[in-house]
């Protein structure tokens, strides 16, 4: 039915097309001997023809409407400047660019935004700063007795004046006092492996833990330095090569910390956590230290050349991620008014 | 002062020169906007709008048909008028019959009995109403063509479509014009009726 319909309208459609064309003489010469050929035979044909003629004549008679006055130029139109574009014109390609620009903006956003949940939720401990690992790993440690750390755990270093001198050329403002013993922060790892095992076990199992957290050393990637070998580990888990020296934390906080590198931050947190008794559970150190000791090897290459601790925690606490979405977010914001302002122009 | 020689002053800045042609294209001015947009308020700005901007663009015309340049410039200043009351409806104040064309004797032809005028002048409301149903392309082709007798060709260039467009368009108009007079059959005075 509905076909039929179309089909007809189209069919009056074409009809009225030819019809039309016939009256101005627009059709070539074969079309117009066609067409009156069959007017000459269809009546209804002949018939629409002559109302089309009679709509035609009866537009082109109409009387023509006097004008309401007359509508010359005054002469100062020559010195008038030419309009420029009026804001409407302008927004009329403003508002969709606009529009586009605010769509892709946010678009952005969300991706970054996506993209930071993702990754902080599933490495959100991995790639937390130093200062916060190592209060997870202090937090059990501290709560032996601090002899005890200083005995069995503790990674005693004798820094060779090498060191030294290399550590208080590289960071001269970094404390005074050379620090007793400076762990790089590749034994955060360990130095959680290690709390985890203290937490769990009684003090007199800790040096077989030790023995045991050697063993894991090697399984990951090997860096130059801050790596114990078994060697070591079984002699005290002494650290071969201390390259990060820390800010001066107080010194009684470096004798418990002694065992990790330490920084400002780790060194008011410790005290606090151990106030507090808060810390974490040996279950979620367990979880994140074979995870860390992989991750953080590589890292600790690369910053081993004696960027201090202090300054990684720094970065990392101020991370790019948040500039980002921050920036985005403004961006994104600011769009959005402008192009509500833009249409709003345009509509006017 | 033949056209081509008031079209050259024009463009030298002469506002007399130019006015010389607006005192010349007035009148078909006025009456195709006001075919197209149905007011006589608004025809008249679109009419003084048209002339303004083609003196200041004039510079701009390089021969050919001046009718079709004013025409062109008229029509897009009609398209603009009927974009805007789409977006802002109005109620023009023919609607109120104020300004009909009735109330003005001048009009009356001398040799025009007064029963005859008004048939007319109904007559004229009736397509001038007709018109105004139609699609503002097709309405524009129509005016041009069926009322201000210009060619398909001079219409293509005023609206910027092809020949075919035209021709389509103009064909449309013509029949959907037909239809509604034949609706309005009854209303129409009977020499007008279509059969």
């Amino acid at each position: 039915m509905g076909r039929l319909f179309t089909r007809q309208a189209r069919g009056r459609k074409q009809r009225d097309e030819l019809l039309s064309a016939y009256l101005d003489g627009q059709l070539s010469t074969g079309e117009r001997a066609r067409l009156e050929a069959r007017l000459a035979t269809d009546s209804a044909l002949e018939a629409e023809l002559e109302a089309l003629r009679h709509t035609v004549a009866l537009v082109h008679d109409l009387p023509p409407t006097p004008i309401p006055r007359n509508f010359i130029l005054p002469q100062t139109i020559a010195a008038r400047p030419r309009p420029m574009p009026s804001k409407g014109h302008r927004s009329a390609w403003a508002a969709p660019l606009l529009t586009a620009a605010t769509a892709v903006v946010s678009l952005l956003f969300v991706v970054v935004l996506a993209g930071d949940l993702l990754l902080s939720g599933t490495g959100r401990v991995a790639f937390a700063p130093a200062g916060e690992r190592m209060m997870e790993a202090e937090a059990p440690q501290a709560a032996l007795a601090p002899s005890q750390v200083s005995e069995e755990v503790t990674v005693e270093v004798e820094v060779e004046a090498e060191v030294k001198a290399e550590t208080e050329e590289v960071i001269p403002a970094a404390t005074p006092l050379p620090m007793p013993m400076e762990a790089p922060p590749e034994a955060i790892p360990e130095a959680t492996a290690e709390a985890e095992h203290y937490a769990a076990r009684t003090p007199e199992d800790v040096e077989t833990t030790v023995a045991e957290e050697a063993a894991i050393a090697p399984t990951a990637p090997a860096t130059p330095e801050g790596t114990l070998s078994p060697d070591q580990a079984m002699g005290g888990g002494q650290i071969e090569e201390p390259t990060v020296p820390a800010p001066t934390p107080s010194p009684s906080v470096a004798e418990e910390a002694a065992a990790t590198p330490t920084s400002p931050a780790t060194a008011t947190a410790v005290p606090e956590r151990n106030v507090g008794g808060i810390g974490p559970t040996p279950s979620e150190v367990a979880e994140v230290a074979p995870w860390a000791i992989g991750e953080e090897e590589p890292k600790a290459a690369e910053s081993g050349r004696g960027a201090p601790e202090g300054e990684v925690v720094g970065v990392a606490a101020i991370s790019p991620w948040r500039v980002l979405e921050a920036i985005l977010g403004l961006v994104t914001l600011g769009l959005v008014l402008v192009t509500v302002w833009a249409w709003r122009v345009r509509r006017r | 002062m033949d056209e081509t020689a008031l079209i050259f002053a024009a463009q030298q800045g002469k506002v007399d020169a130019f006015n010389e042609l607006v005192l010349a294209y007035q009148d078909q001015v006025y009456n195709l906007a006001y075919r197209i947009v149905g007011d006589p308020a608004s025809a008249a700005d679109a009419t003084q709008e048209a002339f303004i901007s083609a003196f200041q663009n004039i510079a701009r015309f390089r021969g050919g048909s001046f009718k079709s340049y004013l025409m062109r410039i008229a029509t897009n200043g009609c398209y603009d008028e009927l974009r805007r009351r789409k977006r802002r409806p109005t109620t023009s104040f023919e609607d109120f019959g104020e300004l009909d064309e009735e109330a003005n004797p001048a009009l009356i032809n001398g040799s025009e009995r007064p029963e005859e005028y008004a048939e007319r002048q109904e007559m004229a409301h009736v397509i001038q109403a007709g018109i105004e149903t139609l699609p503002p392309d097709q309405r524009i082709t129509l005016v041009l063509s069926d009322v201000q007798g210009l060619s398909y060709q001079e219409i293509a260039e005023a609206t910027d479509v092809s020949l075919g467009t035209v021709k389509s368009r103009l064909a449309r108009a013509r029949g959907k014009l037909r239809d509604y007079l034949r609706s309005q059959g009854e209303l129409l005075p009977a020499r007008y009726r279509l059969e």
